[in-house]
C-alpha cells in the first residue's frame, strides 16, 4: 500500500491504481457473492480454526479447573512420556499393521468391484447391484459388530460351526489374537466396498468411448482394453484417493476397534484411537491424550505430503 | 446457465452454514441465575439414568411437588449410566457445571479438580443438618479425599454381593445347599451333567459369567484373597493379585472353564445379557449382587430362587464388602458462589432424605403415580416416566424411609442376606486412599491384571505367563502405586 502512495518516476503511477481498480472492480462486480461467502468463512474461522488452539494443551499440564491460562506449561514433557512409555511401540505396531491390512486388502476392493460393474452390459442389473451394495454403508458400526458377534461366537455361531464341520477344529474368532485383524478388515470390506465404488464408477463413466472403439479396431480384447485404456484412465483418481487414504492411515476407526476389543485380544487391539479415549476421557489426562492425538495428526500430515510428493515424482498430478 | 447453477449451490451451502452458526450459538445460553431469599432456589442436578424416558421438569407432577417441599426449582440433567464417567470428565473439563453433580468415580480429573478447590469442602457443614449429620462415618471415610468430604454419598448395602442360584434345579439334582467351595463346585458339575431342568436333553451348564470382572473378585475372596488390598506379613498393603491365595483362586476358575461349567464365551459376553441363560433355563448360578434374584423371579415367576451369602473356604466365610456407596453428590464452587447459596443447596440435599421427599422421589405423588394397599406401595403403571430413575437422587441418609412396593419372598430373602452378609464382609483398607499413579494410569494397570486373569482362565497363558503379566504390572507403574498407597496408609494410621 505504501509503495502505491510513494512517487516513483520509473513506475507510471497509473498502473498500480489500475490494478487496484481492477481488483476493486472485480470485488464490486461479485460483491454479493463475497457477502454470501462471509458466513461460511466465518463458520470455518470460528468453529474450525479457533478451536485448533486447544491443541496447545498438549504442551501443558492442563487442569480443567485452572483452565487454559491457569495451567502450567511443561513443554514437550507429555511427548517424552509417551515415547518412553512401554505401550508406545505396541500401539504404533498395532496401528500400522492394521493400516497396512486396510491399504493392501481393503483399498483395492472398491476398484476391483467398480471394474467388474463397469463390464456389466445390462443397465438394469448394473443399477440394481449398485444400489444394493451401497446399503451396508448406512449401517452403524454397532450393528456390523453385533452381526459379527452372532456369526462368530464360539457358542453356536454360524461361521464357527461351519468351520468346525469342515476342519474339525473349533476356532474362537472373537478372542483370538491372530483373527482380530482379519475380522476388522473383513468388516470394513463388507461395509465400505460398495460405497467406495462411487468415485471410481464416476471416473470410469468419463472414459472416452472412442478409445475403446479404436482399441477394438486394433484387435484388442477385453483384458487388453482394461489394462491399456480403463486402468490408465482412472489412474489419477486412484492416486488421489490413495493419498487421502494415507492421510488417515493412523485412524483405525475408534468405534469398530473399541467394540471388538476384549480381555483376550487387547494386546493386538489397542491402537492410538482407543488409547486416546482411555487415557483422555476415562482417566481425564487431557494434556497427555492431546499430545498423543497431535502426534497422530503430525504423522498423518507427513504421510499426505510424502505420498503426494511421490505421486508427483512419478508423473501424476497429485493433490496440490 | 452455468452461473445460475453455481450461485444456487452457493446459496444452498451458505444457508446450511448459517443454520449451523445460528443453531450452535443458540445452544450456548446459560440457565443459571441468582435468587433472593424467599424465592425457590434454582438447582440443576446432573445424575445417572438407566431409562430413556423421563418427564420434563416443567410438567412432572413429582418434581413440582418436590419443588414445593424443598422450596427449589429443580432441573435434572440425565446422563446414561453406561457413559457417565465420560460425561463427568467432559463436564469437569468444560467448566460449565451444574449446581449438584454426581461423581461416580474418583477419576484423576475429579481428584485434581477437588484438590485445586473446584468443589465446596462439606466437612464442617454436615453437622448442622438433621439428616446429613447422621452419615455413616465408615462410608463417609470411604468417599472422602485426603480426609475431606467433598460429596454426600448415596448409601448402598455393604453386604450386597452373594451367590444367587436356582433352588428348583438344586432339588432336581438332589443336592443340599452348598456350604463349602467344594459343594459349590459339585453344584456346578451337577447343573451340567444331571439334567437339572428335566427336559431330557443336555445343554445346561453351571454358572453364567460375563466380561464384567466382578464375579471373579467375589469368588476369589472365598479363597482368602483380600478385597482389592490386604496386609502382608510385614503389615504393608499389597494388592490382591500378589497374595499367594490368588493363585489358588484362579486355578479353581480355570478348572471351571476347562470343565465347561461356565459359559465358554464369557470373555466377550455383554453384561446386559447376563440373566438370559438363567431365565432361558440354560444355567443356574450367578455370583453378583443379591438383588439379581428379584430380576430372575420377575422374568420367570415359576422359578424358585435361593441366595447364599458365601461359601466356606480356607479362611472361613468371606465376601467382599462394597464401598457402601454408589457415587456422591458434589457442589461445584463455580455454580454455587456464596456460602449462603451453599447452605441452600445443602438444606435441599438434607431435605431429600426426609420421609416425604423420599416418598415422592421413590413412589411419586400419592393417588397419581401410586396407591397404598396393605401398607405397600402399588405403582399405577409400570415404568412411569414421572418417577423413572428419580430414586438415583436419593442418598438414604440415615435410612430408606419410603413405603416399599409389596415384598415378595424373594425380596425379603435379598434383604435378609444383605443383612447377614454384613457379618462376613471383608472391607478394602485402601478404599479412601489415593494414588496419583493410579489416577493417571489406573485403567491400563487394571487391564494388565484383569486381562491376565481371563487369559489364565481360558488357558491362553500358564503360571509363568501370569507371573510375566504381574511383572509387567510392577514395571508399568504398579510399584509406584503400591508405594503411594502405603504412604497414604501410613499417614492415615498416624493421625
Amino acid at each position: 500500500m505504501q509503495k502505491v502512495q510513494e512517487y516513483n518516476p520509473e513506475w507510471p503511477s497509473v498502473r498500480p491504481v489500475a490494478k487496484n481498480k481492477k481488483v476493486l472492480a472485480k470485488l464490486s462486480k461479485d460483491k454479493w457473492l463475497y457477502v454470501l461467502l462471509l458466513p461460511g468463512a466465518l463458520y470455518f474461522l470460528v468453529f474450525k480454526y479457533l478451536p485448533m488452539w486447544g491443541v496447545l494443551i498438549a504442551f501443558q499440564n492442563y487442569q480443567p479447573f485452572l483452565g487454559f491460562f491457569g495451567s502450567q506449561w511443561i513443554g514437550i514433557g507429555n511427548f517424552k512420556d509417551f515415547f518412553i512409555n512401554p505401550d508406545f511401540f505396541r500401539l504404533l505396531n498395532n496401528t500400522l499393521i492394521l493400516s497396512l491390512y486396510n491399504i493392501f486388502l481393503f483399498f483395492p476392493a472398491p476398484i476391483v468391484l467398480a471394474l467388474l460393474l463397469n463390464e456389466v452390459r445390462k443397465t438394469f442389473y448394473k443399477r440394481t447391484v449398485q444400489t444394493l451394495i451401497y446399503v451396508p454403508h448406512f449401517m452403524s458400526m454397532v450393528i456390523v459388530v453385533s452381526i459379527t458377534y452372532v456369526f462368530f461366537t464360539i457358542d453356536g455361531g454360524f461361521v464357527t460351526q461351519l468351520v468346525e464341520q469342515l476342519t474339525g477344529h473349533k476356532i474362537d474368532f472373537l478372542t483370538s489374537l491372530s483373527w482380530f485383524r482379519p475380522l476388522i478388515v473383513l468388516q470394513t470390506i463388507w461395509k465400505e466396498t460398495g460405497w467406495g465404488t462411487i468415485l471410481f464408477l464416476a471416473a470410469l463413466a468419463g472414459v472416452d468411448a472412442q478409445l475403446y472403439e479404436a482399441a477394438i479396431v486394433d484387435g484388442a480384447g477385453r483384458w487388453r482394453q482394461l489394462w491399456h485404456i480403463t486402468l490408465p484412465s482412472i489412474r489419477s483418481t486412484i492416486v488421489i484417493l490413495f493419498i487421502l487414504r494415507m492421510g488417515s492411515a493412523l485412524d483405525n476407526g475408534f468405534e469398530q476397534i473399541y467394540l471388538m476389543t476384549n480381555s483376550l485380544n487387547r494386546q493386538v487391539a489397542d491402537v492410538f484411537d482407543t488409547y486416546v479415549y482411555f487415557v483422555g476421557i476415562t482417566q481425564g489426562s487431557f494434556s497427555y491424550s492431546t499430545a498423543v492425538g497431535l502426534f497422530k495428526a503430525v504423522i498423518g500430515v507427513i504421510l499426505i505430503f510424502g505420498s503426494n510428493y511421490l505421486a508427483k515424482k512419478s508423473g501424476e498430478s497429485g493433490l496440490f | 446457465m452455468k452461473m445460475s447453477k453455481y450461485s444456487k449451490r452457493l446459496v444452498t451451502s451458505l444457508c446450511l452454514g448459517l443454520l449451523l452458526v445460528v443453531g450452535i450459538a443458540g445452544c450456548g445460553t446459560s440457565s443459571q441465575s441468582g435468587t433472593s431469599a424467599g424465592e425457590p432456589y434454582k438447582i440443576t442436578i446432573m445424575t445417572d439414568s438407566f431409562n430413556t424416558d423421563h418427564t420434563d421438569a416443567a410438567t412432572s407432577p413429582v418434581l413440582k411437588a418436590l419443588d414445593k417441599y424443598t422450596n427449589t426449582s429443580i432441573n435434572i440433567q440425565w446422563v446414561p449410566n453406561s457413559s457417565y464417567t465420560d460425561k463427568m470428565n467432559i463436564t469437569l473439563a468444560s467448566g460449565n457445571m451444574p449446581t449438584v453433580m454426581l461423581i461416580t468415580d474418583k477419576t484423576s480429573s475429579f481428584v485434581n479438580a477437588a484438590k485445586s478447590g473446584a468443589f465446596w469442602d462439606l466437612t464442617p457443614y454436615l453437622k448442622d443438618y438433621p439428616n446429613l449429620s447422621k452419615s455413616n462415618p465408615i462410608v463417609l471415610n470411604n468417599s472422602s479425599i485426603d480426609g475431606k468430604t467433598y460429596g454426600i454419598y448415596r448409601a448402598r448395602p455393604l453386604g450386597r454381593l452373594a451367590i444367587v442360584y436356582r433352588k428348583d434345579w438344586l432339588q432336581n439334582v438332589g443336592l443340599q445347599e452348598p456350604k463349602t467351595i467344594d459343594d459349590f463346585y459339585n453344584m456346578l458339575v451337577a447343573f451340567k451333567t444331571k439334567d437339572p431342568n428335566k427336559d431330557g436333553k443336555g445343554g445346561t451348564y453351571g454358572m453364567v459369567v460375563t466380561k464384567y470382572t466382578g464375579p471373579w473378585d467375589i469368588m476369589q475372596s472365598w479363597f482368602g484373597v483380600p478385597n482389592k488390598w490386604g496386609l502382608d506379613k510385614n503389615g504393608k498393603l499389597i494388592p490382591a493379585q500378589l497374595t499367594p491365595e490368588y493363585l489358588d483362586a484362579v486355578k479353581f476358575f480355570r478348572k471351571l472353564y476347562q470343565q465347561q461349567l461356565i459359559n465358554q464365551d464369557f470373555a466377550v459376553m455383554d453384561p446386559t445379557k447376563w440373566n438370559d441363560p438363567v431365565t432361558n433355563n440354560q444355567a443356574g448360578v450367578i455370583v453378583d449382587v443379591a438383588d439379581r434374584a428379584n430380576g430372575w423371579v420377575k422374568a420367570n415367576p415359576n422359578m424358585q430362587v435361593a441366595i447364599l451369602g458365601s461359601v466356606t473356604g480356607p479362611k472361613g466365610l468371606r465376601t467382599p464388602a462394597t464401598s457402601g456407596y454408589a457415587g456422591f453428590y458434589v457442589i461445584p464452587k463455580q455454580s454455587v458462589k456464596t456460602e449462603a447459596d451453599l447452605k441452600k443447596v445443602l438444606a435441599f440435599l438434607d431435605k431429600l432424605n426426609d420421609k416425604p421427599a423420599q416418598e415422592l422421589v421413590s413412589n411419586g405423588v400419592l393417588g397419581v403415580n401410586y396407591n397404598v394397599q396393605d401398607g405397600a406401595a402399588v405403582p399405577v403403571k409400570d415404568k412411569d416416566p414421572d418417577t423413572n430413575d428419580l430414586n438415583q437422587l436419593l442418598m438414604y441418609i440415615p435410612d430408606s424411609l419410603a413405603t416399599k412396593t409389596a415384598q415378595t419372598p424373594t425380596s425379603n430373602l435379598v434383604t435378609d442376606i444383605e443383612k447377614a452378609n454384613e457379618q462376613i464382609v471383608v472391607s478394602n483398607p485402601a478404599e479412601p486412599l489415593l494414588s496419583n499413579t493410579y489416577a493417571t494410569k489406573g485403567t491400563q494397570l487394571d487391564n494388565i491384571l484383569d486381562d491376565a486373569r481371563v487369559k489364565y482362565i481360558v488357558g491362553q497363558i500358564d503360571d509363568a505367563g501370569l507371573q510375566t503379566a504381574i511383572d509387567l504390572w510392577h514395571k508399568s507403574g504398579g510399584d509406584d502405586y503400591i508405594k503411594e498407597i502405603n504412604d497414604a496408609y501410613a499417614k492415615v494410621k498416624h493421625n
